[in-house]
């Protein structure tokens, strides 16, 4: 029953994540990118969890946590480039 | 019998969101420039992760066979969905301003930039 | 176990393409974010090695240390690589 459902969801989320590198690839402006990495991490968070129900392993999910706190990171840290502004001086 | 319905339920929310979040996907390809991709961002992040995190952490207090690990998995597939609601929207709200600030995207089909107009961001 | 193997032919193939983009873009920007694209398509794959200590140690440094010093330093340099 479980498999069955996440066998369904798994092809999903691949096409989703291909969708979103094209994105990268294609994105015209730095901030597009960056937006389709963060969009595209986010949902790799999804795909950790649902792969750890599937591998009945109870530690794999602190990666995803760790990987949405990163992604916001990566962010912040893109805009702040961008701003032109102090970035740590 | 509660196994059973929070499984249909997590799995309904689960693929619900997978759909939700190749919609998104298809509309990050297909929106013209970098302000309306920001909507198909947040209904990816939002539509595509934080409901099917929810499905994730049903299906896991449901599913039997993970015995204990059952409520390791899904409590931190509900810390992981908090995250990500709280996360994703400050995020791209932060690269918009900087992307508007900055002008690296440009409105391209610009009807009105209200932004622009009072003087952009301080 | 034949779907650890699938996703990882997939992940890997993500972070090639990842990877040959970084090294031949001109703007450093756009490498910076190909890198974090690799890495994180690396953090996948520890994960699919069922390893996630590293993973849990990988991660911050290529997403989030690295591209922070990359970026403070072309803020300091120019963006675009002379040929």
């Amino acid at each position: 029953m479980v498999t069955t459902i996440i066998a369904v969801a798994i092809p999903i989320f691949v096409v989703a994540y291909v969708l979103y590198f094209i994105r990268v690839l294609r994105g015209p402006t730095i901030p597009d990118r960056v937006l389709a990495v963060d969009a595209l991490s986010f949902d790799l968070v999804v795909f950790l969890i649902v792969l750890s129900i599937l591998f009945r392993s109870p530690i794999l999910p602190a990666v995803a946590i760790v990987l949405a706190l990163w992604t916001y990171a990566l962010d912040i840290f893109i805009a702040k480039y961008l701003e032109r502004k102090e970035m740590g001086e | 019998m509660y196994d059973y319905i929070l499984i249909t339920i997590g799995g309904f929310l689960l693929v619900v969101g997978a759909l939700c979040d190749l919609i998104a996907a298809i509309g990050m390809n297909r929106f013209p420039n970098f302000f309306v991709r920001l909507h198909a961002a947040t209904v990816g992040t939002i539509g595509g992760a934080f409901y099917p995190l929810i499905g994730a952490a049903l299906i896991a207090f449901g599913s039997e066979f993970l015995g204990n690990y059952r409520w390791f998995v899904g409590g931190a597939s509900i810390v992981a969905a908090f995250l990500v609601l709280i996360l994703a929207p400050a995020g791209s709200h932060a690269l918009a301003r900087a992307a508007h600030k900055s002008k690296t995207a440009i409105v391209h089909p610009k009807v009105v930039d209200h932004l622009e107009e009072d003087g952009g961001v301080k | 176990m034949d779907l650890t193997y699938l996703l990882l032919a997939v992940v890997m193939v993500f972070a090639l393409i990842a990877t040959y983009l970084a090294i031949v873009e001109r703007n450093l920007v756009r490498a910076v974010v190909y890198s974090a694209v690799q890495s994180i398509a690396f953090t996948l794959a520890l994960y699919l090695f069922r390893a996630p200590d590293i993973a849990l140690v990988y991660l911050p440094i290529t997403v989030g240390i690295y591209p922070a010093a990359i970026l403070f330093l072309i803020k300091k340099t120019e963006e675009v690589e002379q040929p």
